[in-house]
C-alpha cells in the first residue's frame, strides 16, 4: 500500500474516531427518553427561558406596534437552541414558540384555542419550519464540529508526520509513535519488546499480565488486535502485534479505559494505521541509514586507498632510493675494495630491505581487512611456486642450508600463483627467523587425497600445542620470541588468508619446543595431467 | 657508448640511476616529466629508455604508447606497484621489460642489456643465444647443453626459440601461447606442461629451474645470468624484485 493511501486511510479513520458526536447521537437514539431528557435538561430549560424571554419582548412590543410576524420571531430561539445544543432543544424551542404564539398573540387570546383556520395554518407551518430548521441547524453544528475535529486531528497528524520526518534514528521513531498514541488517544500506550530480558518502552505503565498476553499473541503469530483485561483492576488494554517488528518491539498495548466495543474497534484501526505509518517511516529511515552507511563506506574506501597509495608511494619511494643507492655504492671500486665500508653498506641495505618487507606486510594486511583477497586463479606448476618463493626469500635464507624435496612431476593446480608464492615465502621467512643460522630448512611437495601440500620443515625453536592452536591468528606472537626476534605477527595470518582465498588450508606440526616444526599449505587438486593433455600440449 | 634516457620525477631515483649507469660507462640523460622525456626521446635518440610509471603530467603507459608509435627503442618500465595485470598490459603495450621498486642496479643493468641485445639482435641477426651452459642456434635450430646436443620436439623448440629470441626478457603467457599454438588452440595448461618437458631436457635440476624462470602471474623468461657483464656481484636486494 502506498504511503499516500495509508495517509488517506488514516484521515478517514480519524473522522470516525470515538470522540465524534455522530456516535454519541446514535448512542442517544438507542438510549431511553427519560435518559435523553435528563441529559438535555439544562439545554431544554435554557431554551424554554429563551422562548419566555422572546415572548416578553413580543408582548411588550405588541402594546405599541401591532405585530403580524410573531411566529417568525420565535425562529430565533429555535435556531439558537438547535445550533447551540442540538436537535432536541431546537424542537422543544419550536413547540414552545408555537404554543406561546397561540396563547399570547392569536385570537382568542390567553387560550390555546384558534378561531381562524388561517392561524392554524400559520402555526402549523411555523412548527414544521421550526422542526426542519432545528434539524438542519443541528446537522450544521455537527458538521462544523466534525470539521473542527478533523482540522485538529490533521494538525496533530501533521505534527506526528513532522515528528517522524525529524526522527534521525529508528529509536526516535519508537518514542514518537508512543508519544503520539498517548497524546492523541488520551490513553497510555506501551511498546513491548520481544526479547524476554529487554526493557519495554514505557514499561512502567504496563502490567506484567498484559505483557505476557502480548508476548503470547506474538508467539501465536496473531495479526489482529485483541483486548486483554487486568484481573486486579479490571482495566482493559488493546494489544496488537507489530509485523515486522520495529527495533525489537513486536507488540503495542494501549489502555482503553471506559470505551465501549465500537470505540475499541476504532482505536484498534487507528493504532493499526499509525503503526503502518511508522513502519513506512522506518523503511525510509532504513533506506536513509543504508545510504548514509554506503556513503561512509565509500569515503572510508577512498581514504583507505589514499592511505595505501600514500604509504606505498611516500614510504616505499625513499626506501627504493636507499636500496638502489646502496646497490650502486656496493659496486663502486672505492667501496667494494674496503670490506668495512662494504659491510656498512650491506647493513643499510639489510635494514632498508627489512623495513620495506614490514611495510609490504602492513599493506597486505590492510588489503585483506578491507576487501578480502580476490584470487586470480590460473593453472600453475607447483615447481614454479617453490622456485619463486625461494628466489623471493633468498636474502632471508642466506645463512641456512636449503633442502628441496620436490615431486618431479606434480599435478598442475588451479590457484593464484602470486598469492601462493607469497604465502610459501612467508613460511620460509618464518622458518629462517626462528631457526639458528647454519641449520637446514627443507621445502617439500607431496600429493595425497586430491590435495597438494607444500611443507616447510625447520630445526628451529618448534611450537607448543598452544602456539599451534593460535598460529595464523592476526598479530599472534609467542611470548617465547617476543624479545629474541622482531616481527608484527602478521606474516602467518597473511599466509593463511592468501591460502584460504585459494581454497586451501594452513597446518602446523611440531614435536615440541626446540624440536623444530613443519608448516604446510594444503591446496585442492581439481585435475590430473592426463596423457591426452600431454599429447595436446606437445602434439 | 650507449645512451640511456631516465624519465622519472623522483630526483633521488634519477641520481642513483645516473651513478649506476655511469659506473658502467653509459651516457645518462634525465627527464623529470613526460613532456621533457618525450622531447629528449625524439631529439637525443637514446639507445634505451628507463620509464617510471607515475609521472606528474602523463601516465607512464601513455608515454610508452607514444614512444612506440614512432620508435622501436628498448623501454624498461619502473613501478612501485606490482600488479600482475598491469605488468602484462605494459608488456602488451610494447615495454621490453619491467622492474618493480625497490630494485638493485645489477637487476636493472641486466634487464637493460638484455633489452638492448634483443634490439641489436633483431637488426644484426646474431644466430646463437647463450644462457648458462645452454646454447641455442636460432638459424641451424641446434640446441646444446654443455656441448652435448639436445633433442627437442617441434613445440619444445618453438618455445625455446621464442624465449631465446627475447633472451633475458619476460614474455607473457599469452605471447608464448600465441607464438606456439596460436591464440585459439593453446591454453595455459599446455604451456605449463610444455615448459616442464623443456626444463627436463635443458635444466640441470628441473625441480630447481635456473634457465627458464617463471614470473608469477606474468610469464616466463630465459635467464641468461647477466652473461658477460662487468656487474658480476648480485645485489642483495635483487630478491625483492618480483615480490608483490
Amino acid at each position: 500500500m502506498s504511503t499516500l493511501q495509508e495517509r488517506r486511510n488514516l484521515r478517514e479513520l480519524t473522522a470516525v474516531f470515538p470522540d465524534s458526536s455522530p456516535q454519541q447521537a446514535r448512542l442517544a437514539e438507542r438510549a431511553s427518553w427519560p435518559d435523553v431528557i435528563a441529559r438535555n435538561a439544562l439545554p431544554i430549560g435554557t431554551t424554554l427561558s429563551l422562548v419566555w424571554l422572546a415572548t416578553i419582548c413580543l408582548v411588550f412590543l405588541n402594546r405599541y406596534v401591532p405585530l403580524d410576524f410573531v411566529p417568525l420571531l420565535y425562529m430565533l430561539p429555535v435556531v439558537f437552541a438547535a445550533t447551540r445544543w442540538g436537535v432536541i432543544p431546537g424542537i422543544v424551542a419550536a413547540i414552545a414558540g408555537a404554543a406561546a404564539a397561540d396563547f399570547f398573540f392569536y385570537q382568542p387570546l390567553y387560550t390555546f384555542w384558534l378561531n381562524n383556520p388561517e392561524d392554524v395554518v400559520h402555526l402549523a407551518l411555523f412548527l414544521f419550519v421550526g422542526i426542519v430548521t432545528s434539524n438542519l441547524a443541528a446537522r450544521l453544528k455537527n458538521e462544523a464540529n466534525t470539521l473542527r475535529r478533523r482540522e485538529k486531528e490533521i494538525r496533530e497528524l501533521h505534527t506526528f508526520s513532522s515528528g517522524l520526518a525529524t526522527c534521525l534514528t529508528s529509536r526516535d521513531l519508537i518514542f514518537a509513535v508512543q508519544d503520539y498514541i498517548s497524546d492523541t488517544l488520551g490513553c497510555s500506550a506501551a511498546l513491548i519488546a520481544s526479547a524476554e530480558d529487554a526493557y519495554d518502552a514505557d514499561a512502567t505503565a504496563l502490567p506484567a499480565e498484559i505483557r505476557l498476553e502480548a508476548l503470547r499473541l506474538v508467539r501465536s503469530g496473531a495479526r489482529d488486535a485483541a483486548v486483554a483485561h487486568e484481573q486486579r483492576t479490571g482495566r482493559s488494554w488493546l494489544v496488537r502485534t507489530i509485523v515486522p517488528e520495529i527495533l525489537g518491539y513486536s507488540a503495542i498495548a494501549v489502555e482503553l479505559g471506559e470505551r465501549d466495543s465500537e470505540s475499541t474497534t476504532a482505536v484498534a484501526r487507528r493504532v493499526a494505521a499509525l503503526l503502518d505509518e511508522a513502519i513506512t517511516t522506518l523503511k525510509h529511515l532504513k533506506v536513509k541509514e543504508s545510504i548514509e552507511q554506503a556513503t561512509i563506506d565509500y569515503r572510508t574506501e577512498i581514504l583507505r586507498d589514499a592511505l595505501i597509495g600514500g604509504v606505498s608511494h611516500e614510504l616505499r619511494t625513499p626506501l627504493a632510493s636507499i636500496l638502489g643507492t646502496c646497490s650502486v655504492l656496493g659496486q663502486m671500486p672505492a667501496v667494494s675494495g674496503d670490506s668495512q665500508v662494504c659491510d656498512l653498506v650491506e647493513a643499510i641495505q639489510d635494514q632498508a630491505g627489512h623495513l620495506d618487507d614490514e611495510i609490504r606486510l602492513l599493506l597486505d594486511a590492510t588489503r585483506i581487512t578491507a576487501n578480502g583477497v580476490k584470487p586470480q586463479k590460473v593453472w600453475t606448476d607447483p615447481t614454479d611456486i617453490v622456485a619463486g618463493a625461494v628466489k623471493q626469500k633468498k636474502r632471508a635464507l642466506a645463512e641456512h642450508r636449503l633442502v628441496l624435496d620436490l615431486l618431479p612431476e606434480p599435478p598442475l593446480v588451479y590457484i593464484d600463483p602470486v598469492l601462493t608464492e607469497q604465502a610459501l615465502g612467508q613460511l620460509l621467512e618464518n622458518a629462517a627467523k626462528y631457526s639458528p643460522a647454519g641449520t637446514s630448512i627443507k621445502v617439500s611437495t607431496s600429493c595425497a587425497n586430491d590435495c597438494l601440500e607444500f611443507s616447510v620443515t625447520d630445526r628451529g625453536s618448534g611450537l607448543t600445542p598452544d602456539e599451534i592452536r593460535k598460529l595464523g591468528t592476526r598479530c599472534f606472537r609467542s611470548p617465547r620470541h617476543a624479545i629474541a626476534a622482531s616481527g608484527s605477527g602478521l606474516g602467518l595470518w597473511i599466509a593463511s588468508a592468501f591460502i584460504a582465498a585459494n581454497g586451501g588450508t594452513l597446518h602446523a606440526a611440531s614435536e615440541g619446543p626446540r624440536l623444530g616444526s613443519t608448516i604446510s599449505l594444503r591446496l585442492p587438486v581439481t585435475s590430473k595431467d592426463s596423457p591426452q593433455l600431454l599429447e595436446a600440449a606437445d602434439g | 657508448m650507449a645512451k640511456v634516457l631516465v624519465i622519472d620525477d623522483e630526483p633521488q631515483i634519477r641520481r642513483f640511476l645516473r651513478a649506476g649507469f655511469e659506473l658502467y660507462e653509459y651516457t645518462v640523460l634525465e627527464a623529470e616529466n613526460a613532456a621533457l622525456g618525450l622531447r629528449a626521446a625524439t631529439i637525443e635518440k637514446p639507445d634505451l629508455i628507463i620509464l617510471d610509471l607515475n609521472l606528474p603530467d602523463l601516465e607512464g603507459s601513455e608515454v610508452l604508447e607514444r614512444v612506440r608509435s614512432w620508435s622501436n627503442v628498448p623501454v624498461i618500465v619502473l613501478s612501485i606497484q606490482a600488479d600482475e595485470h598491469e605488468k602484462v598490459r605494459l608488456l602488451k603495450l610494447g615495454a621490453d621489460d619491467y622492474v618493480v621498486k625497490p630494485f638493485g642496479i645489477s637487476e636493472l643493468l641486466a634487464r637493460s642489456e638484455a633489452a638492448m641485445r634483443r634490439h641489436l639482435r633483431s637488426s644484426n641477426r646474431e644466430p646463437v643465444v647463450r644462457a648458462g651452459d645452454l646454447a641455442i642456434d636460432l638459424v641451424s635450430r641446434v640446441v646444446t647443453l654443455k656441448g652435448n646436443r639436445v633433442q627437442l620436439t617441434r613445440k619444445e623448440f618453438a618455445l625455446l626459440n621464442v624465449l631465446a629470441t627475447h633472451a633475458g626478457l619476460v614474455l607473457t603467457h599469452q605471447q608464448l601461447i600465441d607464438e606456439i599454438w596460436g591464440s585459439r588452440a593453446g591454453n595455459i595448461q599446455y604451456l605449463r606442461i610444455l615448459v616442464r618437458k623443456l626444463r627436463q631436457k635443458v635444466e640441470i635440476d628441473p625441480t630447481r629451474p635456473t634457465l627458464i624462470v617463471s614470473e608469477s602471474g606474468v610469464g616466463y623468461r630465459l635467464d641468461t645470468g647477466s652473461s658477460g657483464s662487468a656487474h658480476a656481484r648480485q645485489d642483495i636486494s635483487s630478491d625483492t624484485t618480483f615480490a608483490v
